[in-house]
């Protein structure tokens, strides 16, 4: 059963499109939801560059494809047969570059596309039932395969966007404190030549007297 | 007057007896048609206030012809009685019109110049009798009127010291009302000519008694021409265009002072909201009280900060924002940077802005098919107007649709795109209510047409020998709330019965005529039962937003079906003893509005404003969802909201005081905007300045709204008769004064229309409860002009023009001169359109000429009624 649909631009993470009424059957939909928009936000800096993935999560896997710098990801349970998630992004893949094509780099305000909405939703029921005649066929299909997609876990997905931004804060902060104490440095020595001005000072007037 | 049908005979026998009263004096029937006329005693005040208007009216139409025209009115002001005789006609047609027509009333000839008293000699003498033997039962007129009561006579003189010592006093020549007669007319035109807007010549109409649109233009251009950059105030429109400065200097102003915001106002002809995208930036907002930028903030420090308006924090300016600034301190991008320049802006909502994505539009329809709703042809028109508003419908290609109907059981409807027909299922379970389809309950309009038009096609005869009593209407709303809950959207409901069944069942409480006037009363008119108010809470939750249809020949409990539409922000019709050939044209058109007109979803709206001030109360139809956050689940175009405000300090010490509305919203399109409207308003210490600036218009929609509320907890009449003499104290004093504000001087006018309208007029007697109640709806929610035509409404002449043979269109907008609502303009040779906004009454002299009221009435009367109508809405 596919749960959620979303598309979204792999260079910045703006979501371009989404399932019209996801997640109604699952329970902790908004927080599945979360976990895909950190996940496009790791896209987007560059983490992951397999463009084809599965990434599990709880009871559900995050099936996503990667083409012409667009995301298409779906959330599936874990029994649902991954051959018909990933064609199921194939079939939303074709017909959105059909449809929006041209536009999609120039998109510049969130959901753009939710016009396409419509069509996920057509094209979700076409694949809700996985023992329809149509189905069978597909998973039949030898041309399809799917094996070597990769399958890791979403704390693992994630958690490396996690240490490297970690990484990252603790360069920032190295930065900074460095600079602070650079500045301390100066003022130390800016001090220290007050005050040995002031010895001199006084070495001199005592001498003087 | 009011009442037609409680003198059909004696009316008609009149009807028979003066063919030609106008002209002599004895057929003056008044003391014929008296008796009729003695029961709305209440209505009697009208002269003294209303008086004034006529010579209002004067002043614009300045011009030597018009005023001529002018004074020959009042030559037929016999047409009073005839009125009263020619209301049968029209309690034929319902008695809802009837009741409008009370509205209409005014017409009593307090209307007496001193210019044209001789003539006006005769006449008079009758009336003055019966002035006399009116002031004392009235129940509801102001007391500083009473003095002026005693005779016709009176009036003018009071109200000539108004005009001439306002000229004096206030530095308005131009405006004050001209009540001096001929010498203080042309003297008015003189300045009129001088300081009149442009707008008010061209149209030739008068701002003073007359044109409310006119009148909020006057307001703004006053006030914009201190400060350009302001939004319109069709958006966001004060009470007053000046704050004042202390407590105490409030205090002494004795009306309220706040603000109507109608977010979604249609914009000026020409004139677009512009859209702007801050995406790649982020929507530059203050940090500490989250101001959108605006034209009124100034940046600082070579253009890398900028100071916000309302908090006056310094802000730094993002690296992609920055620009310089000029040697005047003027950013140089700013002619490219629209938020910098417009009151009124758009902000594409970037990712942080939503919590899920823009949902698309979607209208649920909830209609009952009880006998009663089936015997009023509400089905049919329903069902039709739906139909042909499906293209129409906004936000194609997402809109969703669906549909329940119920009765004693509810109906789902499903509407799968790949069905021909739709199929019905029946779930008779009221108390424990399941939907029985997980899908395409909710259909994609634009995939599902098909079925929907089938389904809209056999709505009526599906129904048609259903011959179910009860109503479910609780269970039905719940099982409408299922089916909806993912997306939200709105929720119409057509109810022809009382709720009878499951949950939220109401018993009829009725209209008790024991109940009136004591400690009990205001029950009647807060929901009774509990669930309404709750299910609506919920709706508000999940964004939908509810509108209520309700018709029904006997008391469907307004108050509690109402409170549904009131707290999810939706909108209340009521059509009492609906019946499809006469109502119909008014539901098709105002059902066909509901669903075509621009609608804005999911929104929620936050009034920001500058220290000192802050707001304290709301008034509408919204949920509050925190102190200051209006949740908005369907808001458009034709809904407005009140804000009250309060001091906080005990002096502002600013020069300026800066107001700003943001409704976030979700647009047809899909697209998730931010729409600000920012003002800026000038602090005063003088009181009189705050009269001269006093917005008349918006102070009387606004002290309605907040007593209609406080009606809920306190008696609505006793209230009405303390707010309005309060109001009518601040006049009278002013009076006494010798100062008569030229903003202020349409106020004692809408004081005394409100006070008659449907919602806070007379007693049991007067206005059915469900009327009232449904009235009271309607002004909550309504936009400042609407609402004042409303109170207010329009009176066109029209047999001049239907007698010519080619009309041509600048003809027709010669003859659409708006007459004042009194006696005086009624000409018993004439037909005329009254129009207050909502419906039209078609008032037939009793000496129209043969020949027109033949071809009008001899031929398909409803017809002919529908043409005019729609020729008037054109207008």
């Amino acid at each position: 059963m596919v749960k959620v649909t979303m598309i979204a631009r792999v260079t910045d993470g703006l979501p371009l499109a989404e399932g019209l009424d996801d997640g109604r059957d699952v329970k902790d939909a908004e927080m599945y939801k979360q976990q895909v928009k950190a996940l496009f936000k790791n896209l987007a800096s560059g983490h992951n560059d397999a463009s084809r993935m599965s990434v599990e999560t709880g009871p559900y896997v995050f099936h996503y494809i990667i083409e012409g710098r667009i995301c298409y990801l779906t959330m599936c349970d874990r029994s649902y047969p991954k051959k018909l998630a990933f064609q199921y992004l194939e079939d939303l893949k074709n017909e959105f570059e059909r449809v929006n094509g041209a536009q999609i780099e120039t998109a510049a305000r969130p959901y753009a596309f939710i016009k396409f909405d419509t069509f996920i939703q057509k094209t979700k029921k076409l694949y809700q039932d996985t023992r329809t005649q149509r189905n069978i066929a597909k998973l039949n299909d030898e041309l399809y395969e799917v094996h070597q997609i990769m399958t890791r876990n979403v704390q693992e997905v994630l958690g490396v966007g996690e240490k490297l931004d970690q990484v990252s804060q603790m360069s920032s902060r190295l930065t900074s404190e460095s600079r602070i104490y650079a500045d301390k440095a100066r003022d130390l020595n800016r001090q220290m030549a007050l005050c040995l001005e002031a010895i001199w000072l006084y070495i001199v007037e005592v001498s003087y007297y | 007057m009011p009442h037609p049908s409680v003198d059909p005979p004696s009316s008609v026998i009149q009807h028979h007896n003066f063919p030609s009263v106008h002209q002599t004096p004895p057929p003056r029937a008044p003391p014929i048609g008296q008796p009729p006329f003695q029961p709305p005693a209440g209505q009697v005040p009208s002269p003294a206030s209303f008086h004034p208007q006529p010579q209002l009216h004067a002043v614009p139409m300045g011009s030597p012809p018009s005023r001529a025209n002018d004074l020959q009115l009042p030559s037929d002001s016999s047409s009073f009685a005839p009125r009263a005789n020619f209301q049968p006609p029209f309690s034929s047609m319902d008695s809802s019109y009837s009741a409008s027509r009370a509205n209409l009333q005014p017409p009593l000839p307090g209307y007496v110049k001193q210019a044209n008293s001789v003539s006006q000699a005769p006449p008079m003498a009758p009336f003055q009798a019966q002035q006399g033997s009116y002031a004392a039962p009235i129940p509801t007129p102001p007391p500083p009127y009473h003095p002026q009561q005693g005779g016709f006579s009176q009036p003018p003189p009071i109200a000539a010291p108004f005009g001439l010592h306002s000229r004096d006093q206030i530095q308005h020549p131009g405006s004050a009302p001209p009540i001096g007669g001929i010498q203080g007319l042309a003297e008015d035109f003189g300045s009129l000519s001088i300081g009149a807007v442009p707008g008010t010549i061209d149209s030739g109409l008068d701002p003073k008694a007359l044109p409310r649109p006119l009148d909020g233009e006057a307001e703004s251009n006053l006030l914009g021409e201190a400060y350009s950059m302001n939004c319109n105030p069709r958006y966001l429109r004060l009470t007053t265009s000046a704050i004042p400065s202390s407590q105490s200097l409030l205090s002494r102003w004795h009306c309220p002072l706040g603000a109507v915001v109608c977010p979604l106002a249609e914009a000026p002809e020409g004139e677009e909201v512009p859209v702007i995208n801050f995406v790649s930036t982020g929507i530059i907002r203050c940090r500490r009280c989250r101001t959108y930028v605006n034209p009124y903030v100034t940046f600082t420090d070579s253009g890398r900060k900028w100071r916000c308006n309302i908090c006056a924090l310094l802000n730094d300016v993002p690296g992609d924002y920055f620009a310089q600034l000029d040697a005047t301190g003027r950013r140089i991008d700013l002619n490219q940077r629209p938020e910098l320049i417009k009151g009124s802006v758009d902000f594409v909502a970037p990712t942080e802005y939503m919590v899920r994505p823009p949902m698309p539009p979607l209208y649920f329809f909830l209609i009952d098919v009880s006998v009663s709703a089936v015997r009023s042809g509400m089905i049919e028109v329903v069902a039709q107007t739906i139909k042909s508003c499906l293209d129409e419908l906004p936000g194609f290609p997402r809109t969703q649709v669906g549909f329940i109907t119920f009765d004693s059981t509810i109906h789902f409807y499903n509407m799968k795109s790949s069905l021909t027909q739709p199929q019905m299922m029946v779930v008779s379970d009221l108390d424990d209510i399941f939907v029985p389809l997980p899908d395409d309950l909710l259909v994609n309009l634009s995939e599902s047409r098909a079925v929907v038009e089938a389904f809209l096609d056999s709505l009526p005869s599906m129904f048609q020998d259903n011959v179910n009593m009860e109503s479910a209407l609780g269970p039905a709303v719940k099982a409408a709330f299922m089916v909806m809950s993912q997306l939200g959207g709105k929720l119409l409901i057509f109810q022809n019965t009382m709720p009878s069944l499951g949950v939220g069942r109401l018993k009829l409480r009725g209209d008790d005529l024991r109940v009136y006037g004591t400690d009990k009363e205001y029950a009647l008119r807060i929901p009774e039962d509990p669930f309404y108010k709750n299910m609506a809470a919920e709706c508000t939750k999940y964004q939908i937003g509810v509108n209520v249809y309700a018709f029904g020949d006997k008391y469907i409990d307004i108050a509690s079906l109402g409170a549904l539409a009131k707290y999810s922000g939706g909108q209340i019709y009521y059509y009492p003893s609906f019946q499809s050939a006469s109502h119909g044209e008014k539901l098709r058109h105002e059902l066909a509005r509901d669903l075509t007109r621009e609608t804005a979803w999911e929104a929620v709206m936050r009034v920001r404003c500058g220290k000192g001030i802050r707001f304290s109360s709301y008034h509408g139809n919204f949920m509050l969802r925190s102190t200051d956050l209006l949740a908005l689940p369907a808001v458009d175009c034709d809904k407005a909201y009140g804000a009250q405000l309060s001091l906080e300090e005990t002096l502002l010490t600013s020069q300026t005081v800066y107001f700003q509305v943001a409704l976030l919203y979700t647009a047809s399109c899909g697209e998730r905007r931010i729409r600000v409207h920012t003002a800026a308003v000038p602090v005063v210490t003088d009181l009189g300045e705050m009269y001269r600036h006093a917005d008349t218009a918006i102070e009387k929609s606004l002290s309605h709204k907040l007593e209609d509320s406080r009606s809920s907890v306190q008696l609505r009449i006793v209230k009405a008769l303390r707010e309005f003499r309060n109001l009518h104290a601040v006049q009278h004093r002013l009076g006494g004064r010798m100062i008569y504000p030229e903003s202020l001087k349409l106020l004692p006018l809408y004081g005394l229309a409100l006070s008659k309208s449907a919602a806070l007029r007379g007693g049991y007697n007067d206005v059915q409860l469900d009327d009232r109640c449904a009235v009271g709806f309607t002004m909550m929610a309504l936009p400042v002009n609407k609402l004042l035509k409303l109170l207010y409404p329009s009176l066109l002449r029209v047999d001049e023009y239907l007698l010519k043979p080619s009309s041509q269109t600048d003809e027709f907008k010669n003859i659409m001169k708006k007459l004042p609502l009194t006696a005086e303009s009624l000409d018993s040779r004439g037909l005329y359109v009254y129009d207050d906004g909502f419906r039209f009454v078609v008032w037939f002299g009793r000496m129209l000429s043969p020949d027109l009221a033949m071809n009008l009435l001899g031929q398909d009367a409803a017809v002919e009624f529908s043409k005019v109508c729609i020729v008037s809405i054109l207008l």
